[in-house]
């Protein structure tokens, strides 16, 4: 009995140390905070990355991984999805994003999440180990994009989850990544993302006696009030919290918005053109926040300001098309690199569940219009993992760090690489999905 | 409609005031636009007709003698596309902004009898079709209107029913007060009123009616045209031996359209305009294309000439929209036809197209005298501006032989001014229409140009 | 037919300017300027040019690295040396890729206004031609994106939509130019969730809100809908026949009435038009190949057809094609099973697979929709290369004048400055019939030149409106 027990005790160790303790050689790692090393070896121990090297002593019976001709790279975080809280868009029975109410910082997309989506497995397949889900990215409240409901300002806390786990507290990587504010906008013509009305139509619209600007900026101004008054509330309810004041009662939405005043949490601020986050910085300094800008339609006199404040950006889709008529045609694909020559700090953001795998691509794009190649791998790893306050535990391969990897068979930006091997806090995860299984299946017909 | 006997002899005692056998305005300068200038000259109006102008015509004795010295005589201004005169509500603008879409008017005429309540299921129900419906028999002649057009200097209107697609078949007619329908009737019809639009918004018009597109519209009125072509063949048979053939079924949407002789259609856009053009080739109809939004282009001059076809220009010209948001800078497109518009009628002159100016949507005197102004500002020569609102659209409509000039014979319709017409600080004096002399409403204050009503989203989207 | 000036002016002037809508400033030195211009150089038939030292991906015969000749609009010649002709234009293609030009197999641009007739159940008899809208934004940039033809789709609102047609990019010409001469004219077919939406004005995406709900409002009904419309077309084909054959024996009557609903479907029936059918999913896809097999006519191609890899055999035995894209899946209920080896599936199964956008923003990376067959399902090089040339050249049947770069083909070709199935690669020069119709670093370079045109009507405009609204003075 004893002997018995020793010896699957022994197994037991064994297999526990295997699942996320191995050994990688012969690869070509791309650190992305270093400069490539090739034909070096990589070991992971208790899911981190325990050294780096060509030569490097495993012990004896420490799985080996072959990596030979292959590359290992950080494993990819998408800033911007709605992952696990989306399953199909045209049913509002699966969209858990956009929840009614104007200010609802309490609310928290991690505890929506639900692991058994599609979408995890259809991503990771592209190497994607990481993603901020937003509980809205964008449009009003109540429904989001099926309507109803006023315009939201406050939509809740974002979470950055890692792309497989049996519960969301398991992919839970970062629980308060964020906390989104929708910033008041004036609607204007145009917008991203190859809109089916021609701006012939909406000139003809945006003429008509409907709303006219200067009621269109008094309702915006007006939202801009509302938002420093609830702030002031919650300052109010901070201090009357830490003075133990008589008769203090827990208000939930204050609690949640007590980290942002202490500028723990960053407030993700979704502001599309320029005055609008010119207004959004203001705002920012006047309550002395910490805030990430997010799709910002356009830089233009707004980069300086932000540089200047040490503000990073994430950018939307760069597959997109022009804001209007007489835009340069690769508008959308020049944001990076303008970004960029501004010396302000980004990552990219997919912004829609089925363009998360096309992340690497969205990079890609970005270098092929002037983005130095580096600065596009920075931006979907080492950046993202910065600006969401995990920079020490994930975006790069280096020593101490989590062993989100890849192995892939090439250029991780290029289209036609493919990835072999996925690790999530070292422990392998099977690149198979939904997808993948109906191509099977569909190919022994 | 129905006016009370007693209202309309108020109206007739009001108006018109005395009605002498003849009239003459003498030591005036006249504008006859079908020949020179008579510097200083007489004309004499007897029986609602010209009867005499020149330079030394005597004064019968028993005309009433209005004295012309220091005024100017022109044939009166004759709207070439206009819905004065009809019942509804003040009509909408065909150009819209920009001249966006193939935009056209659709004015809230709930006296207009609505093609069909239910939905339309294909061009076989006929929708937004009122084709057999004319402008001589609907005329509203109290619509207030009248008057200030004809402060304005109009003394003739060719108005149309514009609700719809096939809207109805248009009159000439001259703007009197306080005289029965018929009497202002010069000429009917005068065309039939086509437009594209129909509505059923960004969708294509899902589940609404049909058509709810563009294309719909344009499929419809090619079936209708092929419906007429074959419906006359059947009747042809018909007459000439019904015997043992089924009788045709009555049609009077294919009725409507086979008596008109030309039709108007709506072309703003360069793009418009070409397809407008060869449209009509197809469908073998002579048409008169209106909107003409971006005929300043060279090309449009170009296709217009070639097809020798005339079109109406509307002195609706695009403004900037007043209360735009800053950040939001409108296209080069616009900005551009904004910048050109007004220039399409010397273009047009130039290029030799035969144009009309017409109102749509303006009715304050100050605006349309405004909008001729830019266009004279722009280029177009003074007299081109005065044809252009007299002989040509008198051309067009084929009443040339009657109106549009002051000549021997012709219908006795003349704008007296002090300063010359167009000019900010010219004041019209006298209107004669059909000899009937008027004097000018009092100037309501001048709207500094009503923005065009477009039509909501829907447009043709 | 009228050819606009404007692409007389185009040609002469750098292919940027004609990007801006050119300014009318017929008074102007700048006017004149041009149109001396204009008159002064290369005549409208297209200039003989070489395109040399380029990597050229011929898609038909293999990759070379050579130099292309084209004359009169069509490739002359294609080697690794040429017979470069005198006086021809030189296209220094030193380091840089040509392949085909791209010809997307789905697309709703340059159409003026709504691209849906939906408000009937068959939209037969409108016809996507009379609203094709040449100054359309959306043409340039396609060209941009290296696509030289396009499939112009009537929308997905009915289960039997509006007639078709295939365009080329050429920008700046009047709306007859654009027409892609002498290729078969199509109709737009849709099943599944789009065709039924009006049917169910309660519930589903976007809940249109429509007076009366609009048959079909399921599957079933869609099949229903089809088949009722060819049994009158039956009819209507059987009644112009006879009439036909009675006056070809001689006897004089009238002509049955033209329907222009029933036409299109006639043509159908007698092989003259191609059916373009938007689907999605297995079961729908063989309903529409059941009801072709029983009313003998065949379907062109199945569009979108994200289930298509469901039911390859039966697509490839009834000789469709498929139109699909990789990525967009979960959009809504029937692409759940939409996977991206779909193009590889059908692929294997002896479908003729081509890759489309539907999208004015995808049409511009067609290129790299084509790499994406290479990742999702190991599609060959040149295979997927063919994607989004050869194999919808073949599905539009236009393969005898483009899609491959051949002699004797049209002179439609794409100068990428690297790798074409990359997404680090970008159009530098577009040709169509031989004629230069995008040139990227002209674009650019004529960028700042545009705006201070634009700048210049601004300020122009905003002095105009100062003028007339003189600062309010008090008690004004």
């Amino acid at each position: 009995m004893k002997s018995l027990a020793i010896l699957m005790g022994c197994a037991v160790a064994a297999w526990a140390a295997s699942n996320d303790t191995f050994v990688i050689r012969n690869a070509d790692v791309y650190p992305v905070t270093g400069a490539e090393m090739k034909g070096v070896s990589v070991l992971v121990q208790d899911g981190k990355i325990a050294d780096i090297g060509a030569k490097i002593v495993a012990p004896k019976g420490m799985r080996v991984v072959d990596a030979k001709g292959l590359r290992v790279y950080p494993g990819m975080i998408d800033s911007g999805t709605e992952l696990g809280l989306e399953e199909i868009t045209s049913v509002r029975e699966s969209v858990d994003t956009g929840e009614l109410g104007e200010f609802m910082p309490q609310l928290r997309a991690l505890v929506a999440v639900n692991p058994g989506s599609e979408h995890f497995g259809v991503v990771r397949v592209n190497g994607i180990t990481s993603v901020m889900t937003f509980p809205s990215t964008g449009g009003r409240g109540g429904g989001g994009r099926f309507g109803g409901g006023e315009q939201q300002l406050i939509s809740g806390q974002a979470a950055l989850i890692h792309t497989d786990g049996w519960t969301w507290e398991d992919m839970a990587v970062e629980r308060t990544a964020a906390m989104h504010l929708l910033f008041p906008s004036i609607a204007g013509r145009g917008g991203r993302g190859g809109s089916p009305i021609p701006d012939s139509v909406l000139e003809l619209i945006s003429g008509t006696a409907g709303a006219s600007y200067t009621q269109a900026r008094r309702t915006y101004e007006q939202q801009i009030a509302k938002l420093n008054d609830f702030f002031d509330q919650a300052h109010q309810y901070q201090k009357e919290r830490a003075a133990h004041a008589p008769g203090f009662k827990t208000d939930l939405k204050m609690e949640a918005m007590i980290p942002v005043l202490d500028g723990k949490v960053p407030m993700a601020v979704s502001a599309g053109r320029a005055s609008a986050i010119h207004d959004a910085i203001a705002f920012a300094d006047k309550q002395n926040i910490k805030i990430v800008l997010l799709q910002p339609r356009e830089l233009g006199k707004a980069a300086a300001e932000l540089k200047a404040k040490n503000i990073p950006v994430i950018l939307g889709r760069v597959l997109a098309l022009p804001e209007t008529e007489d835009d340069a045609y690769d508008q959308a694909f020049t944001l990076p690199v303008e970004a960029y020559k501004a010396g302000v700090k980004f990552a990219f953001g997919t912004f829609d569940n089925e363009f998360v795998r096309n992340l690497p691509f969205e990079a890609a794009t970005a270098v092929a219009f002037g983005l130095p190649y580096d600065e596009a791998l920075k931006a979907v790893t080492i950046n993202p993992a910065q600006i969401w306050g995990v920079g020490n535990e994930l975006g790069s391969v280096e020593k101490g760090k989590w062993a989100d990897l890849v192995i892939a068979t090439g250029d991780l930006l290029e289209i036609q690489t493919g990835i072999k091997h996925l690790y999530i806090k070292g422990k392998e995860v099977e690149l198979t999905n939904k997808q993948t299984r109906l191509y099977e299946k569909y190919m022994a017909r | 409609m129905k006016i009370p006997l007693t209202a309309l002899l108020l109206l007739c005692a009001c108006a018109a005031a005395q009605e002498p056998s003849a009239v003459a305005v003498r030591n005036a300068r006249i504008v006859t636009v079908s020949g020179p200038v008579i510097d200083k000259g007489t004309v004499v109006l007897r029986r609602g007709l010209i009867e005499a102008v020149g330079a030394n015509v005597a004064v019968p004795p028993d005309a009433m003698v209005v004295e012309g010295e220091g005024l100017i005589v022109y044939p009166g201004l004759i709207d070439g596309l206009s819905t004065w005169g009809m019942p509804g509500a003040a009509a909408t603008t065909t150009a819209g902004r920009g001249g966006r879409g193939q935009t056209t008017p659709t004015p809230s005429a709930p006296a207009m009898p609505a093609a069909t309540s239910t939905r339309a299921r294909g061009p076989e129900d006929r929708p937004a079709t009122t084709s057999w419906l004319k402008a001589a028999d609907e005329i509203s002649p109290t619509d207030r209107r009248i008057e200030t057009a004809r402060s304005a200097g109009f003394t003739t209107a060719v108005t149309f029913p514009t609700s719809g697609i096939f809207a109805g078949q248009g009159a000439v007619i001259d703007l009197l007060s306080g005289h029965k329908p018929g009497e202002m009737v010069v000429a009917s019809p005068a065309g039939q009123y086509i437009s594209l639009s129909r509505g059923g918004g960004f969708g294509g018009g899902m589940g609404g009616s049909f058509p709810g597109s563009v294309m719909g519209a344009i499929a419809y009125i090619r079936q209708i045209y092929l419906d007429a072509a074959h419906y006359q063949l059947v009747k042809e048979a018909y007459a000439r031996d019904p015997r043992g053939m089924t009788r045709p079924e009555y049609d009077r949407a294919l009725e409507g359209v086979l008596e008109s002789k030309q039709i108007l259609l709506p072309a703003n856009r360069l793009v418009e305009i070409d397809r407008m053009l060869r449209f009509a080739a197809e469908l073998k109809q002579r048409a008169i294309l209106y909107g003409a939004r971006e005929s300043y282009r060279p090309e449009a001059a170009d296709l217009l000439k070639k097809a020798a076809a005339p079109v109406l220009v509307s002195l609706h010209w695009p403004e900037a929209p007043r209360d735009a948001n800053p950040e939001d800078v409108e296209s080069l497109r616009t900005l551009e036809t904004r910048d050109q518009a007004a220039s399409a009628p010397a273009l047009l002159k130039k290029a030799g197209v035969l144009f009309a100016l017409y109102s749509d949507g303006l009715d304050q005197p100050h605006d349309l005298q405004r909008a001729v102004k830019k266009a004279i500002d722009a280029g177009l020569a003074r007299e081109d501006a005065l044809r252009a609102l007299t002989l040509s659209p008198a051309e067009i409509y084929g009443v040339a032989d009657r109106l549009g000039s002051i000549e021997k014979g012709k219908i006795a319709n003349l704008v007296v001014t002090k300063g010359e017409l167009f000019d900010d600080q010219t004041k019209v004096q006298f209107i004669f229409v059909d000899g009937r002399k008027y004097t000018p409403a009092a100037e309501t204050p001048a709207t500094g140009g009503r923005g065009p009503v477009t039509e909501g989203p829907g447009v043709n989207q | 037919m009228t050819k606009l000036k404007i692409c007389r002016r185009d040609r002469s002037l750098t292919v940027a300017a004609r990007n801006r809508r050119q300014s009318r400033d017929p008074q102007g030195a700048v006017g004149a300027l041009l149109l001396a211009a204009s008159i002064a150089i290369a005549p409208l038939s297209a200039q003989t040019t070489v395109i040399r030292n380029a990597t050229i991906m011929t898609v038909t015969k293999g990759t070379l690295k050579g130099s292309i000749v084209v004359k009169d609009g069509k490739i002359a010649e294609v080697g690794e040396k040429v017979m470069e002709p005198a006086g021809a234009k030189v296209i220094d293609a030193g380091g840089q890729y040509v392949i085909p030009g791209i010809i997307d197999c789905h697309s709703h641009i340059a159409v003026d206004g709504s691209v849906n007739e939906g408000s009937v159940s068959v939209s037969s008899m409108v016809d996507i031609k009379d609203v094709i809208n040449p100054e359309d934004i959306a043409i340039f940039r396609a060209l941009a994106g290296g696509v030289t033809t396009a499939n112009i789709l009537h929308g997905s609102a009915n289960a039997i939509g509006g007639q078709t047609l295939v365009l080329k990019m050429r920008w700046g010409k009047d709306a007859q130019g654009l027409i892609f001469e002498g290729a078969m004219p199509g109709i737009k077919f849709a099943l599944g969730e789009n065709p039924k939406r009006a049917g169910n004005p309660q519930g589903g995406r976007g809940a249109t809100v429509v007076a009366e709900a609009r048959y079909p409002a399921t599957r079933m009904g869609i099949e229903d809908t089809i088949r009722q419309a060819f049994n009158e077309a039956k009819a209507y084909k059987a009644e112009w026949d006879t009439y036909n054959a009675k006056v070809a024996g001689g006897e004089h009557l009238i002509p049955p009435r033209k329907d222009l609903k029933l036409e299109p479907l006639k043509e159908i029936l007698e092989g003259k038009r191609y059916i373009h059918a938007h689907c999605y999913r297995a079961d729908e896809i063989l309903m529409l190949i059941r009801v072709a097999d029983d009313y003998g006519f065949k379907i062109r191609t199945f569009q979108h057809v994200l289930e298509g890899y469901k039911v390859a055999k039966e697509i490839a035995a009834h000789g469709a094609g498929a139109s699909t894209f990789s990525d967009w899946f979960n959009f809504k209920v029937e692409a759940i099973d939409a996977i991206p080896y779909n193009a590889a599936i059908m692929q294997k199964y002896g479908v003729v697979v081509s890759m489309n956008s539907d999208d004015a923003e995808l049409m511009r990376h067609l290129n790299t929709e084509a790499g994406k067959a290479m990742r999702y399902g190991g599609v060959s090089e040149t295979e997927a290369l063919a994607m989004v040339t050869l194999n919808p050249a073949k599905q539009l049947g236009i393969d005898n004048r483009v899609g491959s770069i051949e002699t004797g083909k049209d002179a439609d070709l794409v100068i990428y400055d690297k790798y074409p199935l990359s997404d680090f690669a970008k159009v530098q020069k577009v040709l169509i019939d031989g004629n230069l119709y995008f040139d990227r670093d002209q674009d650019v370079t004529g960028r700042a030149a545009r705006q201070a045109e634009k700048q210049k009507l601004l300020d122009k405009e905003k002095q105009n409106q100062q003028r007339q609204q003189p600062p309010r003075r008090p008690g004004a």
